[in-house]
């Protein structure tokens, strides 16, 4: 940073995110004597899992027995010797020669932090959907739906439509249910065969059985209180003037249309790849997750004194996120200053719990493989929001020679709006392939520009220099 | 079947000479890089601009006047082969000044560079005016700005567009355009020339090397110069923000979309793309100095390009004198020189004039002392 | 439109937003986001560069489709901002952003 400006602040262990992984990874730093900072978007720790979970707004009976094992990793990370830093975006990071450059923004004012060592815990983000209509408000994504749950106990006041595929929409539709406001309907657009997964795969299922009657008891609840579960969908509208108005769908080949004036959506997670991907760290298409992971080692390591653990470097749900949270610390651990015998055997206890319940993932990626064919969405769907492009722009773009993603952004501006391509990338990347015959790796994504987070120019310029009023 | 011309390099200068040999009737094929190669194309402004262009060099600043003035129907016809609008405007631009030590040298800069032509002294018009006189093209304008030079000539266009536009009407002008087709090597055969590709290989009658910042390595292989080195600018794109009535700068403009654009540095530092958080803020207290309205407005995008310079800053035009029917075209003002590119610069390189209409600008001027 | 849970309304503490200039009772520990979609809904809640409305899809912090004027400055992500007493908040229909003139006034 230049001189004029305040200097940098030093960590030893710098960590980004205090979802589970997060909170996990502090913790075990902290019991070591390792006093990490933590830097955390939001204003209190649980990430989006564990959101506002030291002073729940809804019965546990409505959120869930799962959020009480959050309650307990929170106080615990509460009482640790941990440099918490809430409401701090983390806008820039570079690598610089003995570690990172992190540029912080705090109540308007940026500061830059040198860390020796970075745990990446930022999480995932819901996998964008899209279908002609999704931008219409009225249509939000099943897990904006849970956040306002635990935000503030806040339900939809007119029954909602759940729609997509995967254990968050019975999850929610469950927990509207606790909460006396089921849904109209679970329209369920997992094609059928992948229900069928769980037999032809007993071992995978074993392990897995947790999830699986989690799920099955929950379905059923929610059948047994009348909400219809609708399947065998492949295609999806939504429609309105200014707001949602109906949505229309095709089940086993017939259009049907349904008065509807909020539609949860929802596909699934996958990494928030922003932060992994502006280091440069290479990422490669997991087939089964359907999206691009950072590249990690057996320690979960990525790069050069840098760890990437949770859901942002690839799904493994709260549980697993919280397994590798200490696994890194241990790593971390290990190269400040060794591993005492009790915690290698910590370390490789944890490993294997890690492997067997990655093994029960796999069967629910396979289950829960997104119905997501970007390059037979009707051209009219938005792909870019923030720009406002439609599958039929791109395709403009790509026979006008864009055979790139970079070059395919600049053609159009595909990404170029505030989210920074977050909800578009991937799926420029996938039309691209569909449409090159390329393997989504052949094809890469664009590259990632700062900053990677939201800033103002008079937050990131040198303070003093901003007039305050001219006359 | 075999083609008139190769030219290695799909930028807006290889593109640009490509759409007017094309449009002449050539049968072109455009070699281009990776999705991933530098790239200034993408990185760049968006000027067309006359000023502070040939100081030193007069007939630089005569051939962009040119260009400006050739712009408005180049626009137009690309326009109308594409259906893409470039969103290019002519109304003027104003090289800012922060205080009164800029504003003196500038001044200076270019009453000397009108004194060596008279062409110059006739047609390019320029104007200082102060920071009261500033503020009806640039409202807003902070108090800490002194003033700037203002120039009729100056515009802007959408640079992503324009190379958008000329892949665009250059496919539909039958042009060869293989993407992601770096060339390993470049030699002559009996009858013309080779480029040797990862697989496989092109021919043509003629080749011209429009790589950029490739032409370092690639040219000397047909006896060309390599004269070229990267200069590092940094830039900044902020949120869309309503549109003012305001007159492009190099320092900082509002795009067609709504976006400021800040940028103009200038950093030697090798091939490193890399953007550097000294220089973000040096730019962000650029742009809230100049504008002190944008303090509370967003920064969507900062980036940085390799601007392609020759050791004077002068484009280099030059047919190889060991390998007559090569050519070398590089330059830094790719945008601005665009409407000359596609028109003169083609022409040229069709009927072999480039040494005799364009000997100033050959590589030979780095080595020799200037005596013809 | 969003609604409290019955068991939450009565003892969670509350704050004084302005919404267009008008008063609003609400969670202390809701977003702005969530605060709106609580108070005003999705309908108008911004108009997009394109002319078509939108509202927050994601609630956390990717999409940006949630933003909003929050005391006085346009375009802030509604969602990851939690609501203090008696901040102004300005729907963005149409956008309402700074101009020159105003901020040399």
């Amino acid at each position: 940073m230049s001189e004029n400006s305040t200097s940098s602040q030093v960590a030893e262990v710098a960590i980004i995110g205090a979802g589970p992984s997060g909170l996990a990874a502090a913790t075990r730093l902290a019991k070591a004597g390792l006093k990490p900072v933590v830097f955390d978007l939001n204003a209190a720790p649980g990430g989006q899992v564990y959101r506002q979970v030291e002073s729940p707004q809804a019965d546990l009976r409505v959120t869930g027995i799962d959020y009480r094992l959050g309650q307990r990793v929170v106080e615990a990370f509460r009482r640790a010797r941990v440099d918490y830093r809430p409401d701090s975006r983390v806008w820039w990071v570079q690598r610089v020669d003995a570690g990172f450059e992190l540029g912080v923004l705090h109540e308007g004012r940026s500061a830059v932090w040198r860390a020796r060592r970075l745990i990446l815990c930022h999480g995932a983000m819901e996998r964008p959907f899209p279908f002609p209509g999704w931008q219409l408000p009225g249509v939000m994504t099943a897990g904006a739906a849970q956040v306002l749950l635990k935000q503030g106990g806040l339900l939809p006041e007119d029954a909602p439509i759940l729609v997509g595929s995967g254990p968050l929409i019975y999850l929610l539709g469950w927990q509207y249910l606790q909460a006396g406001r089921p849904p109209t309907c679970i329209l369920d657009l997992t094609p059928r065969h992948q229900w069928r997964l769980p037999l032809r795969q007993p071992v995978k299922a074993w392990h897995a059985r947790g999830y699986l009657f989690k799920g099955l008891k929950m379905m059923l609840a929610l059948k047994r209180a009348g909400v219809a579960i609708e399947r065998d969908i492949d295609a999806l509208e939504a429609i309105g003037d200014k707001v949602l108005e109906q949505i229309r769908y095709r089940q086993r080949g017939h259009w049907k249309q349904r008065p509807a004036s909020l539609l949860l959506s929802h596909v699934g997670v996958v990494p928030e790849t922003h932060l992994t991907r502006s280091l440069g760290l290479t990422h490669r298409w997991h087939a089964e997750q359907q999206s691009f992971l950072p590249v990690r080692d057996d320690t979960l390591s990525a790069d050069e004194n840098l760890w990437v653990v949770g859901d942002g470097a690839a799904i493994g749900g709260a549980v697993n996120a919280m397994r590798e949270g200490t696994l890194s610390a241990l790593e971390v651990i290990a190269s400040h200053h060794g591993l005492t015998k009790e915690e290698r055997h910590e370390r490789d206890g944890l490993r294997r719990e890690r492997a067997r319940d990655l093994c029960a993932r796999q069967l629910l990626d396979a289950m829960f493989l997104p119905p997501l064919n970007i390059d037979a969405m009707p051209e009219e769907t938005i792909i870019c929001r923030c720009e406002a492009l439609t599958r039929g722009d791109l395709d403009q773009a790509i026979s006008d020679g864009a055979e790139g993603p970079n070059q395919l952004k600049a053609f159009t501006r595909c990404g170029m709006g505030p989210c920074q391509g977050r909800q578009c990338s991937v799926n420029a990347t996938l039309l691209l392939s569909r449409r090159l015959a390329q393997t989504p790796d052949q094809i890469g994504q664009w590259q990632i520009r700062p900053p990677v987070q939201t800033i103002t120019l008079g937050e990131l310029a040198t303070p003093g220099v901003v007039e305050n009023r001219e006359t | 079947m075999r083609q008139d011309f190769f030219i290695v390099g799909g930028g807006v200068v290889g593109m640009a000479i490509a759409y007017g040999l094309a449009r002449a009737g050539q049968g072109v094929t455009v070699l281009d890089a990776d999705d991933t190669a530098f790239r200034a194309s993408r990185g760049n402004a968006g000027l067309t601009w006359v000023q502070g262009k040939g100081v030193g060099m007069p007939s630089y600043a005569e051939m962009s006047l040119d260009s400006v003035q050739a712009w408005p129907s180049f626009a137009l016809e690309l326009q109308q082969r594409t259906g893409l609008e470039l969103e290019y405007e002519r109304r003027g631009g104003v090289d800012l000044c922060l205080d009164e030590e800029e504003a003196h040298a500038r001044r200076t800069e270019y009453r000397e560079l009108q004194a060596q032509s008279e062409r110059l002294r006739r047609d390019f018009h320029w104007e200082y005016l102060d920071r009261e006189q500033l503020l009806p093209f640039l409202p807003g304008l902070g108090k800490r700005v002194a003033g700037g030079t203002w120039s009729p000539h100056d515009g802007h266009c959408n640079p992503l567009y324009l190379l958008r536009a000329l892949h665009a009407a250059c496919r539909r002008l039958g042009v060869d355009i293989r993407q992601a087709t770096p060339v390993e090597n470049l030699a002559r055969t009996e009858s013309g020339f080779r480029a040797t590709l990862r697989e496989g290989h092109v021919e043509a009658e003629r080749c011209i090397v429009a790589a950029g910042l490739g032409a370092k390595r690639l040219a000397p292989q047909l006896g060309l110069s390599d004269d070229v080195f990267p200069l590092r600018g940094q830039m900044l794109i902020t949120e869309r923000m309503p549109r003012v009535e305001q007159l492009p700068t190099p320092q900082i403009r509002q795009t067609a979309t709504g976006g400021y654009l800040i940028g103009d540095t200038h950093e030697r530092v090798g091939h490193d793309k890399g953007v550097t958080l000294p220089m973000l803020q040096t730019l962000a207290d650029k742009a809230v100095r100049i504008f002190p309205f944008l303090r509370s407005t967003r920064l969507v995008r900062a980036w940085a390009a390799l601007r392609v310079m020759t050791p004077d800053g002068y484009p280099l035009y030059e047919r190889s004198m060991t390998h007559p029917g090569a050519y070398n075209v590089n330059c830094h003002s790719g945008i601005t020189l665009a409407a000359f590119h596609a028109d003169g610069l083609a022409q040229a390189i069709l009927n072999d004039r480039i040494h005799t209409h364009f000997s100033q600008f050959s590589g030979a001027r780095f080595h020799v002392p200037s005596t013809p | 439109m969003f609604r409290r849970l019955p068991e939450t309304a009565s003892d969670s503490a509350e704050v004084t937003l302005w919404v267009d200039g008008e008063p609003r009772q609400v969670g202390a520990t809701l977003s702005v986001a969530a605060a709106l979609l609580q108070q005003h809904g999705w309908a108008e809640y911004r108009l997009h560069h394109d002319g078509t409305p939108r509202a927050p899809l994601c609630m956390m912090g990717v999409c940006h489709d949630c933003l909003i004027t929050i005391d006085g400055e346009p375009n802030r992500q509604g969602c990851l901002v939690i609501v203090k007493d008696g901040m102004r908040i300005e729907t963005q229909m149409p956008a309402a952003q700074p101009t020159p003139g105003a901020s040399t006034g």
